[in-house]
């Protein structure tokens, strides 16, 4: 699964930490979830896409493997 | 947005507190002791002690960044922080399983019964770590 939350959060100057305080996850989560290591759960997915003023569709999308 | 926290107190203090007070105790058993075990004589108690030293700075470590984590209103615990513990402590159960049974398929070449215990147990604590480090870095690979 891809996503877009480092373009996101670069749009609006956000850093990984603020993302973390806003969604209540730890830090290493936006961390791993950045870097695609990691697949969040519709509730956190939904919360994210929240922040960003987005639909999860707009910011996590399946790719082909 | 409403949230629902998820946040518990981190537990990992309490313990690496524990810890280190046991490992303070040995130091002191040690000292009472005088006999310092040398590399050569009693070269597995050597290894046995570096990796408590070992295993007790990276849970002081981790402890200390989870403290600052909570003190900035981060959770302790989060969905994949907990995802990590059930799938590694998994995994380093089954790992754990297999080395107690070479322990206990080699235990002729252990000294006593005392070493070949806390060997199997402070193996078992680096197994944990190693599984814990592996499952995180290959988490969504399949």
């Amino acid at each position: 699964m891809k996503n877009r939350i480092k373009e996101l959060r670069a749009r609006d100057n956000l850093t990984q930490l603020d993302l973390a305080l806003k969604v209540d996850v730890r830090r290493e989560t936006i961390v791993f979830l950045e870097k695609g290591k990691y697949n969040p759960s519709l509730k956190l997915a939904y919360d994210i896409s929240q922040i960003f003023n987005q639909t999860i569709e707009e910011v996590f999308s399946f790719a082909d493997e | 947005m409403k949230k629902k926290r998820l946040k518990k107190k981190s537990l990992l203090l309490p313990i690496t507190s524990v810890l280190i007070i046991l490992a303070i105790y040995g130091f002191m058993v040690l000292d009472i002791d005088v006999e310092v075990p040398s590399f050569q004589s009693q070269s597995l108690d050597r290894v046995i002690f570096i990796l408590i030293v070992i295993l007790v700075v990276i849970t002081s470590a981790k402890a200390l960044k989870k403290y600052k984590d909570e003190k900035m209103g981060l959770p302790a615990d989060d969905e994949f922080s907990l995802q990590i513990k059930y799938k590694s402590g998994y995994y380093a159960y089954l790992a754990s399983m297999y080395m107690w049974l070479f322990i206990f398929l080699f235990r002729d070449h252990f000294p006593d019964i005392e070493t070949l215990l806390g060997g199997g147990i402070i193996l078992s604590s680096l197994i944990a770590l190693i599984a814990k480090v592996i499952v995180k870095q290959l988490f969504n690979e399949k």
